[in-house]
């Protein structure tokens, strides 16, 4: 018995194995060309690459940067967890010669900090974070500013005064785009509420289709959404009958009725310019080498989706008043007095605080629905 | 049906006689039981250069996996089935980072690692307690159980995670806290390979000892072949069934404290996802023989970290790993099973 | 909010009806089948992509048939003729079926398709309460709610229902009446396969009219759990997997009509619940066990 069986494991050992390395050796070695102008760049999804959403926003980026840098080689890895996990992925990046990395997810800013201490030639431009080192630098949108505009347009259009927010998971950048939505919308229209449901995962279709339902049946009329992949409670919308404003990506053509507009990324000049700056030399000492944050006054990184056709002309032109507003700078969608749910003051009046200040918000502002789980 | 798990003991005593099979002679030689489980691990682990596998992932990848592979293989001896490795393992850990945060302070520096190692093991054992009681008190099925511990286990995290023991400082983010240095596991020289490969080595030669040759063991396996018989020969069914599940969810929260001091250093949910169920596979692969557990836990360690080269240099999706891993273990269970007599085959 | 629960449990529910009456086929002829999961993800995907080619969601559901049977024909194969252990063939054949769905699906995630919609039933739906809960749903979850009690019918009135227990209960007799229960497990592991396989179909047809990698999430495990908490009887397997369903649907719709509570909790519910129910009822439920799988459950016999 036991003979049989140590026969089979070393059988199937390297039988196995003499397979799977026959496939990789003829990829591995391509690595090689890398110059210093023309870097070989890793890029880290927590998610599948094309999931309409937050992971598909980066990777347009990366194919941005690729088309600026027509030599580089671009190393991807989708569906990296949040864990140790991403670390390996990263010490294998920089094994196949990669010089510069974009973990694009919040939870991989531990691995990546870990991996950028040990190889300080490296350079690493996390996504989200708000933690640097030499050769760590974070970068991000002030999204927000671009949901308190869809709130706006959602406010103007509801009639029941209800709007739905399917949120994934509690943290700073779901709980302050809910907020902005909700001081976008009550901008335009005091009575206006918004309801939000948590789902406890950053993409279970069936569980968001049904949370889409439920809001619906509450009686929202427009949905908006915090998830990573965005297609279901769009479409779910769509079905249903009732408006839908959209999150990381353009997703108007799956909703042709009630398609509003959405928040998207625009990655690929930022990570263009980062990149150039590595390769310029001049990245420390950069704005990139620290905390980095880019709103509509500074960047193009985030954007609004095009309308969609039952949007009415007034709607957008008073939208695109206040964007135009938010470009020059003259205008922030977090500016106290501002209220949490329980009527407490979390900011001051007349009171801006920075976006690293914002992304530490615990708490849902007045006029929002719901709990967050484990409060 | 004849139990597939009493088929694939080995007989005591002599070799049953059949007819001439070249491997037999292989299996006369003595040194060969004794050899095989110990040196093949080195074979696998000495043949990851040659497929460009990073072997110092591997060791650290293996380690999760004996203990999760034992956390199933002790209480199949005395006829249990834990599918709650899953579980068990985040509860362990989750027990091992509340402890850091709410009991770390003023532990001797030396005695922090063993006490969370401990922490984890009561977590891990507490929560199939829960199974093990369902089982005793009210019949409930332990296969059923386990299994659906692991979901309420995941959510348990989470919830943790988003409040109790949530870290303050982390902006927000549903993270844990960061364990302090004193409880992380040490590695060896400068390798990225921590202590938790010797702690795993350690207890799978104690269960080894315990199931093989200690007269538990003995009790235990006569508790899985036959209860009745056991009960009538005067051994406590009940008992014996209880501890060789607590045993073995104290195995698995022994691993998740071990991923949370050698890796991850703080609570998250999604972490140690599918270890659990690599170590159930791996466990029945090997017979719940617990001498060769280490040689499965590396070679599917092997493969869950070459995921990482089928991604970066082939563009395959990581849980193409999966495919692998399920080819393997079934080949080797159809393998296994087809020389266990035909039960259900007519 | 009433009616809203349960319609939601309906609709959250019906794929898992679809793979607990599979699984209570396949373990009713004394074969435990782990890659239920498996098979609803292979199910899932073959409807999903048959759906974008054909454009077709009654030809995507029939593919969703036959992409759920191919993986419970491997398990039949190597439990039924190889006699490979049956919870660790099967959880390895779920593995099989994540890993291969991730890989050949990466392909159709950003697909849009157009599924099953609702189908009000006339006059029936106008009924108040009873016209919401019970007739307006898609063609799927229809043929979901009546399948416990079909497989009822099928397995207490049919001659091939009695064979069907019989083989579960004691191979030996079933041989010796002159039917092979090899024969008869091959084709109920495989039909509850398909019936996963439909449930996945279901799942990205009727609801989220997407695929993404390991889309059930762990349900076809749940309704594993189901069908010994339904002691292997049809109908209350469907009443399990509803339950389970209202359990989701309870919790999101609290949320959403801004009830506090806290969204890890509730989604233990549907877990504990069950666990709570097997704690009552197991006693009486050992008897109820098809004689065949208690191999398989108590190797020993407890």
């Amino acid at each position: 018995m036991i003979n049989r069986t140590t026969k089979l494991l070393l059988l199937m050992a390297l039988g196995l194995m003499s397979a799977i390395a026959l496939s990789a050796c003829g990829d591995s070695d391509s690595a090689s060309s890398a110059s210093a102008d023309s870097p070989t760049i890793g890029f880290l999804y927590v998610g599948p690459k094309n999931d309409y959403g937050y992971n598909q926003a980066a990777y347009e980026g990366s194919q941005a940067v690729q088309k600026a840098f027509p030599d580089s080689e671009i190393l991807q890895a989708e569906n990296v967890p949040e864990t140790s996990e991403a670390s390996r992925v990263m010490e294998k990046m920089i094994k196949d010669g990669a010089t510069i990395i974009f973990p694009t997810s919040y939870g991989h800013l531990e691995p990546a900090l870990e991996v950028a201490a040990k190889h300080p030639d490296v350079t690493f431009m996390h996504q989200g974070g708000q933690k640097t080192a030499d050769n760590l630098g974070t970068y991000f949108g002030r999204i927000y500013e671009a949901q308190y505009l869809t709130g706006m347009a959602a406010g103007m259009m509801t009639k029941s005064n209800k709007l739905g927010y399917v949120v994934a998971v509690p943290i700073p950048q779901t709980l302050l785009n809910v907020n902005a939505f909700q001081l976008g919308a009550q901008s335009v229209n005091p009575k206006v509420k918004t309801t939000v449901v948590f789902t406890n995962n950053w993409c279970d279709p069936g569980k968001q289709a049904e949370a889409a339902n439920s809001l619906i049946e509450g009686g929202a009329d427009v949905l908006s959404q915090h998830q990573d992949c965005t297609k279901t409670i769009v479409e779910t919308a769509e079905r249903k009958g009732v408006m839908s404003v959209g999150y990381h990506e353009d997703a108007g053509s799956l909703a042709p009725n009630g398609w509003i507009s959405g928040s998207v990324w625009n990655w690929g000049p930022l990570y263009t310019e980062i990149v150039q700056s590595i390769v310029d030399g001049k990245w420390k000492g950069s704005d990139f080498a620290g905390n980095y944050r880019v709103g509509f006054a500074d960047s193009d990184a985030i954007e609004l989706a095009p309308w969609g056709g039952e949007v009415p002309g007034d709607v957008k032109s008073k939208v695109e008043a206040k964007q135009k507003e938010m470009k020059a700078g003259d205008f922030y969608p977090f500016t106290g007095p501002i209220k949490d749910q329980s009527g407490k003051e979390q900011i001051a009046d007349g009171e801006t605080p920075s976006p690293t200040e914002l992304e530490t918000t615990d708490y849902l502002v007045e006029g929002v629905v719901g709990k967050i789980p484990s409060q | 049906m004849k139990p597939a798990d009493a088929a694939t003991l080995p007989a005591p005593g002599k070799t049953p006689t059949r007819r001439f099979d070249p491997r037999d002679l292989l299996a006369s030689a003595g040194w060969m039981k004794w050899a095989a489980p110990i040196a093949t691990p080195f074979v696998i682990w000495l043949l990851l250069p040659v497929f460009a596998i990073d072997q110092q992932a591997v060791i650290t990848r293996a380690t999760p996996f004996i203990l999760t592979a034992l956390a199933v293989a002790l209480p199949a001896r005395a006829g249990l089935i834990n599918v709650g490795g899953e579980g068990q393992l985040l509860i362990g850990a989750a027990a091992a980072g509340a402890f850091a945060k709410f009991a770390g302070d003023g532990i001797p520096l030396i005695a922090m690692v063993p006490l969370m190692m401990l922490a984890g093991a009561i977590g891990g054992l507490l929560w199939s307690g829960i199974a093990a009681t369902l089982k005793n008190a009210f019949a409930v099925n332990e296969t059923i159980s386990t299994l659906l511990l692991n979901y309420v286990a995941t959510l348990f995290l989470g919830y943790l995670i988003h409040g109790a023991l949530k870290d303050k400082e982390s902006f927000g983010f549903a993270i844990g806290e960061q364990i302090p240095e004193s409880a992380r596991l040490p590695q060896f020289g400068e390798t990225t390979v921590h202590f938790g490969i010797l702690i795993a080595i350690a207890v799978t030669a104690g269960v080894w000892l315990l199931i093989e040759r200690s007269r538990w063991g003995f009790k235990a396996q006569v508790v899985g072949g036959n209860p009745e018989a056991a009960r009538r020969g005067g051994i406590p069914v009940g008992k014996t069934v209880m501890v060789a599940l607590l045993l073995g969810g104290g195995i698995a929260g022994l691993a998740g404290a071990i991923e949370l001091c050698g890796i991850e250093t703080r609570l998250q949910t999604g972490m140690a996802t599918g270890f659990g169920y690599i170590g159930f596979l791996c466990s029945w692969m090997v017979a719940h023989r617990a001498a060769w557990i280490p040689a499965g836990a590396t070679l599917l360690a092997a493969i869950s970290v070459y995921g990482d080269n089928l991604q970066i240099d082939l563009g395959l999706p990581a849980s193409t790993v999966y495919i692998l891993m399920a080819a393997i273990v079934l080949v080797v269970l159809a393998y296994r099973g087809s020389s266990t007599g035909k039960a259900i085959s007519r | 909010m009433i009616v809203d629960v349960i319609t939601g449990a309906v609709r959250y529910g019906a794929c898992v009806v679809f793979a607990a009456e599979g699984e209570t086929v396949s373990e009713r002829s004394g074969v435990v089948n782990l890659g239920t999961e498996g098979s609803m993800l292979t199910g899932a995907l073959a409807a999903f992509a048959v759906t974008v080619w054909t454009g077709s969601p009654v030809i995507g559901a029939l593919a969703g048939l036959l992409g759920g049977a191919l993986p419970a024909l491997l398990h039949a194969f190597l439990v039924i003729d190889r006699n490979a252990d049956q919870l660790a063939t099967g959880l390895s054949v779920t593995f099989l079926g994540l890993g291969v769905t991730s890989a050949l699906g990466t392909g159709f995630v950003d697909e849009k398709i157009s599924g099953f919609d609702p189908i009000a039933i006339p006059l029936l739906s106008e009924i108040p309460f009873f016209g919401d809960v019970l007739f307006n749903y898609d063609i799927l979850t229809y043929v979901a709610l009546l399948l416990g009690p079909a497989l009822w019918w099928f397995m207490k009135k049919t001659r091939w229902g009695l064979i069907l227990r019989a083989t579960g209960e004691s191979g030996d007799v079933v041989y010796a009446y002159g039917h092979s229960p090899r024969k008869v497990r091959y084709m109920a592991v495989t039909a509850g396969g398909a019936l996963a396989g439909l449930g996945g179909a279901q799942l990205v047809l009727a609801s989220t009219l997407n695929w993404v990698e390991n889309i059930t999430v762990g349900r076809g495990f749940v309704a594993v759990a189901l069908v010994i908490f339904a002691s292997w009887l049809p109908i209350r397997a469907a009443l399990g997997a509803l339950l389970f369903g209202a359990a989701v649907s309870l919790q999101l719709q609290l949320q959403a009509r801004g009830v506090n509570v806290s969204a890890f909790l509730l989604g233990m519910t549907p877990y504990v619940l069950t666990l709570v129910v097997l704690a009552i009822a197991s006693r009486g439920q050992a008897q109820r066990m098809p004689a065949g799988l208690k191999a398989v459950f108590a190797p020993g016999g407890t």
